[in-house]
């Protein structure tokens, strides 16, 4: 079988806490210091094909952020490892490959207030050659008008936009590195509903035009189903589902995929649909110290003792579909 | 006019009219909130709705009269119980607020006092409107967590803000704004920083808050889905005047207006995945200088030079909203 067009394999991170000025001297002088890392990706293995979007879901502290950060090669697996048609996107600790490219979900944060829009989008492509000083203008004005704006706003600061234009901004700098594969990190949540839609819309339109590969990190379960091919579900650390995005939002099999479907606010609800509203109970455990066996256990309405003891594997369930959990059929 | 829609026997427990909030800037006069109206029953939750910049937020913060320079409430009424709230000065307005009316915030980390247990700040909360003994205090604040769902709250009295996950946080917030048995609280955002299936559980708790304590809630936010789930009506508010109103279901089954009807068709929800979704063209105006008549107009397809005018608020049955051209009233179902 050949390799996917992008490969993450058995991926972990573990982020290891600081020790204080005390417990460096203690282990120094050989001492055993108690550290307990979190375990942010836990294990994760998934393929994407050249073109498709890949929707990553979960809530806050799940490490969907994380994982999305080692596709694009900001931080590096502590163990497994990521690769993009065939080669590894880090070596020796820097990014390898610029055909991937991020976007981030605060423009207000991810655009150098002190540079002028054209500088930015430029700044990534003069580096490493993909353009020359004479062809700069018109090169970033390509890119602008690729993601909606105008070409002679390259002259302005990122201060003179709106949330929406900005976010264009970000894409069009993302975009004039000429990737293969977009990581775009939440890259609606903070933007008004009105522009949402627009910014949904581009998305849609690069896919169509340009075949690139998307990783589409989001809380927002709707603005995922209606761009991904495939979605993953992300709980502490694990993927717990992952397939067609049809089939795990029609027909989820995971306990935690179901009453995160259901969580969601439906728009057009009959009277008294709230009763049957049934929330998931309790709260995300703390990734510092996961429960034992299935992560998801304590606040699963149909664990068993099986699952405080085992670790369920994902398992393959349909063309596509996996899930991780001992009572799935 | 509205007194007359009320069922008999029951007066409003808020009643705001023509409430006019500007901003005296530099730049020039803002109208965040230009001649709001609305009336809220007891145990009735209604929805606040619009984007950034369509003055909800600033709506909620005047009801309990939190506006502060170079903002100033510049005109209308509002009546809480049938006392008027504006004109109020601070030693009156203290003592309505926290005691009758309050309002929970979108980060609760902001409205809690890191430096104080919760015990501390319930206790503080409690005095300020009442003599209560510290271990009265600690019963009925152990009663009021409990009421929002925290469990074993007498121990999570000692416990400080960051001991306390968002969610839980949130709920804190909450039980302080119930305390006192208020009959008005205004929430903005309130779940807006939570995750999906915390917002969940908390949406399901403040229904039935609402319903057994008869709390009314004006809930500001700008996700539709949250508040059809929780809101027996909706008010859609843009550039600082308040669109189109009416019962939740209907509003969104059928809107009038077009504003209301661009919001709903770009939603992801509402399209077929991988579609193209609806988009409303251009931003929402600088509310510094507002088109001429409807502030809508620039960016709505069904504008004429009527529009140029100012649409009034159009009445018919529970149902209102500001439009020349609005649209049918029933889509077939």
């Amino acid at each position: 079988m050949s390799e996917a067009f992008i490969s993450i394999d058995d991926v972990y991170k573990r982020f290891s806490p600081r020790l204080s000025m005390a417990d460096r001297i203690v282990s120094k002088l050989g001492a055993r210091v108690e550290t307990r890392p979190v375990r942010a990706v836990d294990g994760v293995t998934l393929n994407v094909e050249r073109g498709q979007t890949l929707g990553l879901v979960g809530e806050s502290g799940c490490g969907k952020s994380t994982l999305g950060r080692m596709i694009a090669g900001i931080i590096e697996p502590t163990s497994g490892s990521v690769r993009i048609d065939g080669k590894p996107v880090m070596e020796g600790g820097r990014k390898a490959d610029t055909r991937i490219q991020t976007i981030f979900q605060d423009p207000f944060a991810s655009l150098d207030p002190r540079m002028r829009i054209g500088d930015i989008i430029a700044e990534g492509p003069f580096a490493h050659r993909l353009v020359d000083k004479s062809g700069e203008r018109s090169y970033v004005a390509g890119y602008l008008e690729r993601a909606g704006l105008d070409p002679s706003f390259a002259d302005r600061f990122p201060h003179q936009f709106s949330g929406g234009q900005r976010q264009r901004i970000a894409i069009a700098r993302a975009l004039a590195m000429q990737p293969d594969v977009l990581v775009c990190d939440e890259p609606v949540a903070s933007l008004d509903v009105s522009i949402q839609a627009q910014i949904v819309n581009l998305f849609l339109k690069l896919r169509r035009e340009m075949s690139i590969t998307l990783i589409f990190i989001s809380h927002d379960l709707s603005v995922v189903r209606h761009v991904s091919d495939h979605v993953a579900i992300m709980y502490l650390g694990r993927i717990v589902e992952s397939g067609p995005t049809e089939t795990i939002y029609t027909d989820p099999r995971h306990p935690y995929t179901k009453g995160l479907l259901e969580s969601v606010p439906k728009l057009l609800v009959e009277d008294d649909a709230l009763v049957h509203f049934k929330p998931i109970m309790g709260e995300i455990p703390s990734p510092l110290a996961p429960p034992a066996g299935c992560h998801f256990n304590p606040r699963c309405p149909i664990a068993i003792d099986l699952c405080r003891s085992e670790d369920p594997a994902l398992r393959p369930l349909g063309p596509g579909h996996c899930a991780a959990c001992h009572l799935a059929q | 006019m509205t007194a007359l829609t009320m069922p008999e026997g029951e007066a409003p427990i808020l009643e705001v009219k023509d409430l006019a909030t500007h901003f005296f800037t530099r730049a020039g006069v803002v109208k965040a909130v230009d001649g709001v109206s609305f009336s809220l029953n007891r145990g009735e939750i209604i929805g606040l709705v619009g984007e950034s910049g369509s003055g909800k937020t600033v709506t909620g913060f005047s009801l309990i009269g939190l506006v502060d320079p170079p903002g100033r409430i510049v005109g209308g009424s509002v009546k809480l119980e049938g006392q008027e709230l504006v004109g109020l000065d601070d030693a009156g307005l203290r003592k309505v607020r926290g005691a009758r009316i309050a309002m929970v915030f979108q980060d609760p980390m902001m409205t809690l006092n890191p430096v104080l247990t919760i015990g501390q700040q319930m206790h503080l909360a409690l005095a300020a409107h009442e003599r209560v003994s510290k271990g009265a205090a600690r019963v009925r604040s152990a009663e009021a967590l409990t009421r929002v769902g925290i469990p074993d709250a007498a121990s999570r009295l000692d416990a400080y803000p960051h001991q306390f996950s968002g969610g839980m946080r949130q709920r804190v917030a909450i039980a302080i704004a119930l305390l006192h048995g208020t009959r008005v609280i205004i929430a903005d955002e309130p779940t807006t920083a939570l995750d999906v299936s915390i917002q969940a559980q908390i949406l399901s708790e403040m229904r039935e808050l609402a319903r057994e304590m008869g709390t009314a809630l004006v809930w500001i936010s700008h996700d539709l889905s949250t508040v059809s789930t929780l809101a027996s009506r909706i008010l859609v508010m843009y550039a600082g005047r308040i669109v189109e109103e009416g019962p939740t279901a209907q509003v969104l089954r059928a809107p009038r207006h077009p504003y209301t009807a661009g919001l709903l068709r770009s939603l992801p929800a509402m399209a077929e995945p991988g579609t193209d979704l609806a988009q409303i063209p251009g931003t929402t105006p600088s509310l510094l200088n507002l088109p001429e008549g409807c502030p809508f107009r620039p960016r709505c397809e069904r504008a004429s030079e009527l529009c140029a005018k100012n649409p009034p608020m159009t009445r018919a049955g529970e149902r209102g909203y500001r439009c020349h051209h609005a649209l049918e009233e029933a889509v077939s179902a």
